[in-house]
């Protein structure tokens, strides 16, 4: 274990947990299933890249993009937030009507997958199937991103985000929306009749937690340098949703469990495995990673049998009952 | 001991000492090459929409180890291969390229990383020190400052330049007057298209379409055929992997039976296209319309002879090794794992900091060396204490100041068992008329 | 224009394919209550079913017929051992949607071990290319466009004239009624699975000979269209179903004759998030969709 990796999976973490905070605000707390997550994260990372990018002539232009402003942290990691509420406005508007939530599910799978095939088709808007890469990450100019201080310095700044976006989530959970909220979850039409609006509530957070998604992707972006659609299929979006299975829906703290579990435990366990050569070589060359995706159906059906509110359930503030 | 003789000794013995320590590039010097066994990490796509590529770098280094270990290894130590899955993204590779770097602290050499990754991990691998050999044919790489990297594959302008080469000036037919750009929408293919266009208009050819298709799996091309048959092209230029055999039945079909010329990149020349292109149209009208690019390998000498040998014995741990015999990237990789190994021998170091430089000048050769092909030969060279070119199963290499090495491009067809067969090659003003008019 | 005429007549194929897939998924949706995410999955299963037995040297038309059954098989089982147990345990709509995606996740990875990575082909000779005009269409096409008018009126007569099919309308629009007036709703349930497990089956098999080369990869990419087509016509209407797939199969080819080709699929997806956004519950449900909690 040296530096690199263990800074690599503690980013990671922070990342991964940012993300489950986000999506648990969507769906754990305001219902709203999206399963076009994956989308918010891929706009903030974009934006955040496009920001932060020297004009599409540098390097010899060997990509073409727009944007390039070329501006200083935290301004791309702002951006790239800001992206994601964006985004969450014309996608809510379009779900947010009287429809069953499985419906509202496949309207956004469908969506994310327009939009990975819209953007890898325009060639010149976001760089294509290639993407973006050479992103400068926060503060290069000062620091040589290549080296061991750098690392404790990107650890610190995501560490930051992730208070901050726990905080943010924390306030809007406990806030009086937070209420409503779970009250409408719960009776819908029992918080109706006492003048709870609930489509602007579900608005209002589905554009936090697109906001925080959109922090998430600017975080990994400055990270790992490139951004491509490959990044943002849509099975990334269900691994987010096994991770709030598995960690407990409708609290952050089981958002922040399940973020450790599935997407960072599960995946790391399954590369450790994947490096023993008496594993690795059992069956055909995919045989381990192709076993990991079985191992994680398994894992959302088992949880869903047996312990479907995750490994933290959700403290109930209100009385037992109701449909969940 | 008397004072001076005592003098003399400590005198003598620090000589010894400084010579011994003075590393220089015969093979005295350099620190040792340690022990316990070397590893040769694969870092490619195993999984995911590029899973076909892994495999085939896997396979090389299959073929090099045993042509290492069985002649002494280095230095006695043993090579071995470790897969790590990017799966074809880049947030998945980072961490596998970290996991690999910190997991392994006797990583000898990397090879690998593709179009899809490259941009992320090289820089990884670069700041750990270790050597590279890269299969991507970005243009970002062309003058890359990365020491480690070293790309045995040319970027893919050339091999565009080769295919206008082969519409142009290509045997067994007059030159083509009308091109069909047909390539897929990902990463590798789109770089063709720029390149290609503006060599072939330069030089008197239209381009009667450019159409990028779509290469999601299970979209069927027939309104796409329809509109590319309506601007009735000469010949089709195309690389669109996994879609190639779809596309092709289509044209077939609607042309009537007929099929029209088609030009591949080098991309191509690959078991799996060939099988599915020759499952679609029939290997007859393979074998007559396909007109492929690749580098100039003569599959052929010691040096391939023992790859060819070495990847069927891989066959017992990975069942589909031996159908690689002629895919350029595995050649490549196999002769660059070799290099790498003579470097080592050469400088008698196991730090990449100081053997890394070397594989350049083996590849390159300075004069007077004598050629080798073999790493068995190459060690017998240097303990005589002579300098060596390494010309492996893939032919000469010739790396520029950014470790990018280009060597020159044949045109070849298929025969009706899959080999490659050479069909013809550019005279060095066809390549330089080209170059020019494409402007690199 | 004669582009345009030909891409019509490839239309009327990729709607075929379409509408058969489509309506068996959009019956299990309308009688079960269960959006089936595994349908891609199931499809491509028996794609493959068909390719080993085309591989041995069976006529691909006795493999749509294999495969039509193997489909039948393999949805009742997924009924029987996981839907219907986590269904009776009380798992929500969206549960069951959650549970589907992890089915189609584990058949496409267990799958994808034994068949690879690598694309196939069947071995069939395409016929005949048909002229009608600029349409050009080969003998199988045909056939295709063929079977899936043919099936349409079946499962049209099914519903309208069979017991079965009114008792499985009458388990549609309420389960807790039908079964109080006598309907035996686990039979029908049962045979709703097979039924349109054979469908998916059958329409599986006929992607494939449509596409010339499949891979794993297609399920999830064809389930995709298939909501789509579902979705637009109004979940659960068979009939709407049909008018869905004609919409998607046609503006897919037309845009791809009048645009750029690589954005064929989104022009489509763009009319289904269109009809979404203007009439959610689709073009010919008149409830379904909108449903209170859920």
């Amino acid at each position: 274990m040296n530096t690199y990796y263990a800074a690599n999976l503690l980013i990671y973490a922070g990342i991964d947990m940012i993300a489950c905070l986000a999506l648990n605000l969507q769906f754990g707390v305001s219902g709203i299933v999206n399963f076009s997550f994956i989308v918010f994260q891929a706009v903030g990372a974009y934006a955040a890249a496009i920001l932060s990018l020297p004009p599409d002539t540098a390097n010899s232009g060997f990509q073409h993009y727009v944007g390039g402003l070329q501006l200083p942290f935290p301004i791309p990691w702002i951006g790239g937030a800001v992206a994601g509420g964006l985004l969450a406005i014309p996608v809510g508007f379009v779900v947010l009507r009287k429809l069953r939530s499985d419906y509202q599910a496949i309207a956004l799978l469908v969506l994310s997958v327009i939009a990975n095939t819209v953007i890898t088709n325009a060639d010149n808007f976001l760089g294509g199937a290639a993407g973006l890469a050479l992103v400068p990450p926060p503060f290069s100019d000062r620091i040589d991103p290549n080296t061991e201080s750098y690392q404790y310095l990107y650890i610190g700044i995501t560490a930051v985000a992730v208070v901050i976006a726990f905080a943010l989530v924390n306030r809007v959970v406990n806030s009086p929306y937070g209420r409503s909220l779970r009250a409408m979850r719960e009776r819908e039409i029992a918080a109706a009749s006492i003048g709870k609006n609930p489509v602007n509530l579900k608005m209002t957070i589905f554009i936090v937690g697109g906001v925080i998604a959109g922090l998430s992707g600017a975080i990994l972006v400055g990270y790992i340098q490139l951004w491509a659609p490959s990044v943002w299929l849509y099975p990334e979006t269900i691994i987010l949703f096994a991770a709030i299975i598995v960690g407990g829906r409708g609290n952050n703290i089981g958002a922040i469990l399940g973020a450790l579990l599935v997407p960072v435990g599960f995946e790391e366990v399954t590369r450790l495995l994947n490096s023993n050569p008496n594993i690795a070589n059992l069956g055909p060359p995919n045989l381990i990673s192709a076993l990991q995706w079985v191992a994680i159906g398994l894992l959302i059906l088992g949880f869903l049998w047996f312990r479907p509110q995750g490994v933290r359930p959700e403290s109930r503030r209100v009385f037992e009952g109701g449909p969940d | 001991m008397r004072g001076f003789e005592r003098f003399k000794l400590v005198a003598a013995l620090g000589a010894l000492v400084v010579l011994a320590a003075c590393g220089g590039g015969g093979s005295t010097g350099g620190s040792g090459l340690g022990s316990g066994p070397l590893l040769v990490g694969v870092i490619a796509p195993f999984t995911g929409a590029d899973a076909a590529l892994g495999p085939a770098y896997y396979a090389a280094c299959l073929a090099a180890a045993p042509s290492i270990n069985n002649n002494g290894g280095v230095g006695g130590r043993q090579v071995s291969c470790q897969k790590f899955d990017t799966r074809g993204e880049p947030a998945d590779a980072v961490p596998a390229a970290n996991a690999m770097i910190a997991g392994n602290s006797n990583l000898m050499a990397v090879i690998g990383c593709t179009s899809d990754e490259a941009s992320t991990v090289v820089p990884i691998i670069d700041r750990a020190h270790i050597p590279m050999f890269c299969m991507t044919g970005q243009t970002e790489f062309n003058k890359t400052t990365s020491k480690y990297f070293h790309r045995l594959v040319p970027a893919d302008i050339y091999d565009a330049y080769a295919m206008v080469g082969s519409a142009l000036y290509g045997p067994g037919h007059a030159p083509y007057k009308r091109a069909a750009l047909v390539f897929g929408n990902d990463i590798g293919s789109q770089a063709f298209v720029a390149p290609a266009t503006n060599a072939f208009t330069k030089l008197g050819g239209t381009i009667a379409i450019n159409q990028p298709i779509n290469l999601t799996p299970g979209t069927s091309y027939q309104t796409e055929v329809a509109a590319m048959l309506a601007t009735h092209p000469d010949v089709i230029l195309t690389e669109a992997l996994g879609a190639a055999g779809t596309y092709l039945k289509e044209v077939k079909t609607q042309n009537g039976g007929q099929m029209i010329p088609f030009i591949g990149t080098s991309a191509t020349i690959d078991p799996t296209w060939f099988q599915q292109v020759r499952d679609a149209i029939g290997v007859d009208d393979l074998v007559k319309y396909y007109g492929g690019v690749d580098l100039g390998y003569t599959f052929s000498g010691p040096a391939y002879d023992e790859f060819q040998t070495n990847l069927n014995a891989a066959a017992s741990t990975f069942a589909d090794a031996p159908k690689y015999k002629q895919r350029g990237s595995t050649l490549h990789l196999y002769d660059g794992i070799i290099m790498t190994a003579l470097a080592m021998t050469e400088t008698n170091s196991a730090d990449p900091t100081v053997y890394n430089p070397k594989i350049k000048e083996i590849a390159n050769g300075s004069s007077g060396a004598t050629v080798v092909g073999t790493y068995k030969d190459g060690v017998a060279a240097i303990k005589a204490g002579k300098s060596i070119q390494f010309v492996g199963a893939g032919g000469l290499n010739s790396f520029d100041a950014y470790n990018n090495s280009v060597s020159g491009y044949i045109w070849v067809t298929y025969d009706s068992q899959g080999n490659e067969v050479k069909a013809g090659q550019m005279t060095p003003q066809q390549t330089a008329t080209i170059a020019q008019a494409g402007g690199i | 224009m004669s582009l345009f005429v030909a891409a019509f007549g490839f239309g009327l194929v990729s709607m075929s394919v379409i509408a058969i897939a489509a309506v068996g998924f959009t019956m299990q949706f309308g009688i079960t209550n269960m959006i089936n995410l595994a349908y891609g999955e199931v499809m491509i299963s028996s794609a493959y079913v068909a390719y080993y037995m085309n591989r041995a040297g069976v006529s691909i038309w006795i493999g749509m017929v294999a495969g039509a059954l193997f489909g039948a098989a393999f949805s009742f089982l997924l009924n029987r051992v996981v839907y219907a147990p986590f269904m009776r345990k009380g798992t929500a709509n969206l549960g069951m949607v959650i549970v589907s995606l992890a089915v189609s996740l584990m058949i496409s990875n267990l799958l994808l071990p034994i068949v690879g990575y690598y694309s196939v082909s069947y071995q069939e000779d395409a016929g005949r290319l048909i002229r009608l005009g600029s349409i050009i269409l080969t003998r199988d096409q045909i056939i295709v466009i063929g079977i899936a008018v043919v099936l349409m009126f079946a499962i049209h007569a099914l519903l309208t004239y069979t017991r079965l099919g009114k008792a499985m309308r009458a388990t549609a629009a309420n389960p807790t009624l039908a079964r109080n007036c006598g309907i035996p709703t686990q039979r029908v349930i049962d045979s709703v699975w097979l039924i349109t497990g054979a469908l998916c089956g059958l329409a599986g098999v006929v992607a494939a000979l449509n596409a010339d080369s499949f891979a794993i990869a297609n399920g999830s990419a064809f389930l995709i269209t298939i909501l789509a087509a579902a979705v637009l016509g109004g979940a659960g209407q068979p009939y709407g179903a049909m008018i869905g797939a004609v919409l998607i199969g046609l503006i897919t080819e037309l845009s791809a004759a009048a645009w750029s080709p690589e954005y064929k699929e989104v022009v489509a997806f763009g009319i289904l998030v269109i009809v979404m956004v203007l009439r959610p519950q689709g073009l010919l449900a008149k409830r379904g969709a909108l449903a209170a909690a859920g």
